[in-house]
């Protein structure tokens, strides 16, 4: 069986690399990583966007963004890929391509969830560093830019690495819409092969898992550095 | 420089603050002192709006604090704030922590303002910490780091919301001499403190307060001596036993 799978790797390595690039579309890991990354970058200031809307004392900025918030973690991420596949394109009159599809989905989903990790950081910093600004003559927005974000996006980092994971593995369901990435790849491979598929999938989820991995120990690492300097922060209250 | 005229505040059906007049004078040192509870603290916060109230007027520097009119963070900005807990930025060094608000809000230049950060550093006796951070100092410090980030803008008077309770014993005294000092050079200043003998030996007039209402206004000699109140008479009192 490890045989196998070291043959699998060594005859189609490519293929689930950068997918069938540069005779095909580019796709495997590197577009898994490529959506992946993307779809962070657009959806991370959004949520910053969409966060300090949802704690506005302004409820026409509030409410809005809080049923925004509601529907898409009440809403499975497959029905919202399926509502922009079907959706969009009869709205602007042409098709688009499953990697677009895919990284709209997860833009509008993951700013949701995003949006309350940073709502979640900018709720637990102290009352008094507010105060503090506001007493100094800063306005809602210079504090908000100069005192509270920059505090609760550091403390969130960790949440922020963790889904950033979850959108990786969340980029392998654009394989139902023939999202060129790594899980589709692993199809292509198993449809070649047809009789291995424990073995191919094998290699599809080790993968998976390394990268996820490797994220968790980042995150982790910053857990323990915000956790030391807290720490420093209470020595001294004491 | 800051008068109070009937002012009054409701927390729900509570009332924190009742019928409250009184003034603070140009270079007066007010000591506002009172049990726990009494409305020390969210009087000295409605000078600067950090608290509403519901009625009255509160009159800053000639401005109508609560008027219409008043631009509030202009308004904040000139008026000095000192807190309990220091409320220093954590991600920024301490000359950050300072020069931020004359930066932003008065668009001055930046080695300008860093010039006289340093020196109101050095008047609170912290300019080697210049470049730490707030979490790498003792409370002490930090409260002095604040009373320089307040200094700052240049307010025509400070307000002190009891800068000394959340300090150990030994790092009251550090910060009590940099208050004195500021007191000695005719800064107009409210505080709200538990120390009595700052009170004694600084202040310009004691206001004791409970129940929300001013029950004494006086001298610190005669209210420590004669207090005409029966409430500020067991209040001496339990302090001296």
């Amino acid at each position: 069986m490890l045989l196998n799978v070291i043959d699998i790797l060594s005859q189609y390595w490519e293929l689930f690399l950068i997918g069938q690039y540069p005779h095909g579309p580019l796709g495997g890991l590197v577009n898994t990583l490529i959506l992946a990354s993307l779809a962070l970058i657009i959806a991370f200031p959004l949520s910053v966007l969409l966060a300090v809307a949802r704690t506005s004392p302004y409820g026409i900025f509030r409410h809005p963004v809080t049923v925004w918030v509601y529907v898409m973690r009440g809403i499975p991420l497959i029905m919202i890929i399926f509502w922009t596949y079907f959706l969009v394109p009869s709205l602007i009159g042409r098709n688009i391509s499953g990697f677009t599809t895919m990284l709209c989905t997860l833009v509008l989903y993951q700013s949701a969830y995003l949006c309350e990790i940073v709502r979640g950081g900018l709720q637990s910093l102290p009352a008094g560093q507010t105060e503090a600004s506001r007493a100094l003559g800063l306005g809602y927005f210079r504090t908000m830019v100069f005192i509270l974000l920059p505090q609760a996006l550091y403390n969130s980092i960790p949440s922020l690495i963790s889904q950033f994971i979850s959108i990786i593995k969340e980029t392998s369901l654009g394989y139902i819409i023939n999202a060129q990435e790594m899980t589709f790849a692993a199809n292509q491979v198993n449809n070649q092969l047809l009789v291995k598929p424990f073995e191919v999938y094998f290699i599809l989820a080790v993968t998976y898992y390394l990268l996820c991995f490797g994220l968790t120990q980042l995150a982790q690492w910053f857990e323990r550095r915000i956790d030391t300097k807290r720490q420093g922060d209470a020595l001294i209250a004491t | 420089m800051i008068i109070f005229s009937k002012v009054n505040k409701w927390y729900g059906e509570y009332q924190a603050l009742v019928d409250v007049n009184a003034e603070v004078k140009k270079g007066e040192v007010v000591v506002v002192c009172g049990p726990s509870g009494s409305g020390k603290s969210t009087l000295i916060r409605t000078v600067n709006r950090l608290e509403d109230i519901q009625g009255g007027q509160i009159l800053y520097n000639g401005h109508d604090v609560y008027g219409v009119d008043s631009n509030l963070n202009t308004l904040r900005s000139r008026v000095g704030f000192v807190f309990q807990n220091f409320n220093l930025f954590p991600h920024m060094s301490v000359l950050d922590n300072i020069t931020l608000a004359p930066t932003k809000l008065k668009g001055l230049n930046a080695s300008y303002v860093k010039t006289k950060a340093l020196e109101l550093l050095d008047m609170v006796g912290m300019s080697h910490k210049a470049n730490a951070y707030p979490n790498q100092l003792s409370g002490g410090q930090q409260q002095r780091v604040a009373i320089a980030r307040a200094l700052a803008m240049e307010p025509p008077a400070m307000l002190f919301d009891e800068p000394t309770s959340a300090l150990d014993p030994e790092m009251v005294g550090e910060v009590l001499s940099v208050m004195k000092s500021l007191a000695k050079e005719g800064m107009t200043m409210m505080c709200v403190t538990h120390e009595m003998n700052f009170a004694r030996e600084v202040a310009d007039k004691v206001w004791f307060m409970d129940a929300g209402r001013i029950l004494e206004v006086a001298e610190p000699e005669t209210f420590f001596q004669n207090p005409t109140h029966p409430r500020a008479q067991s209040f001496i009192s339990d302090i001296r036993a």
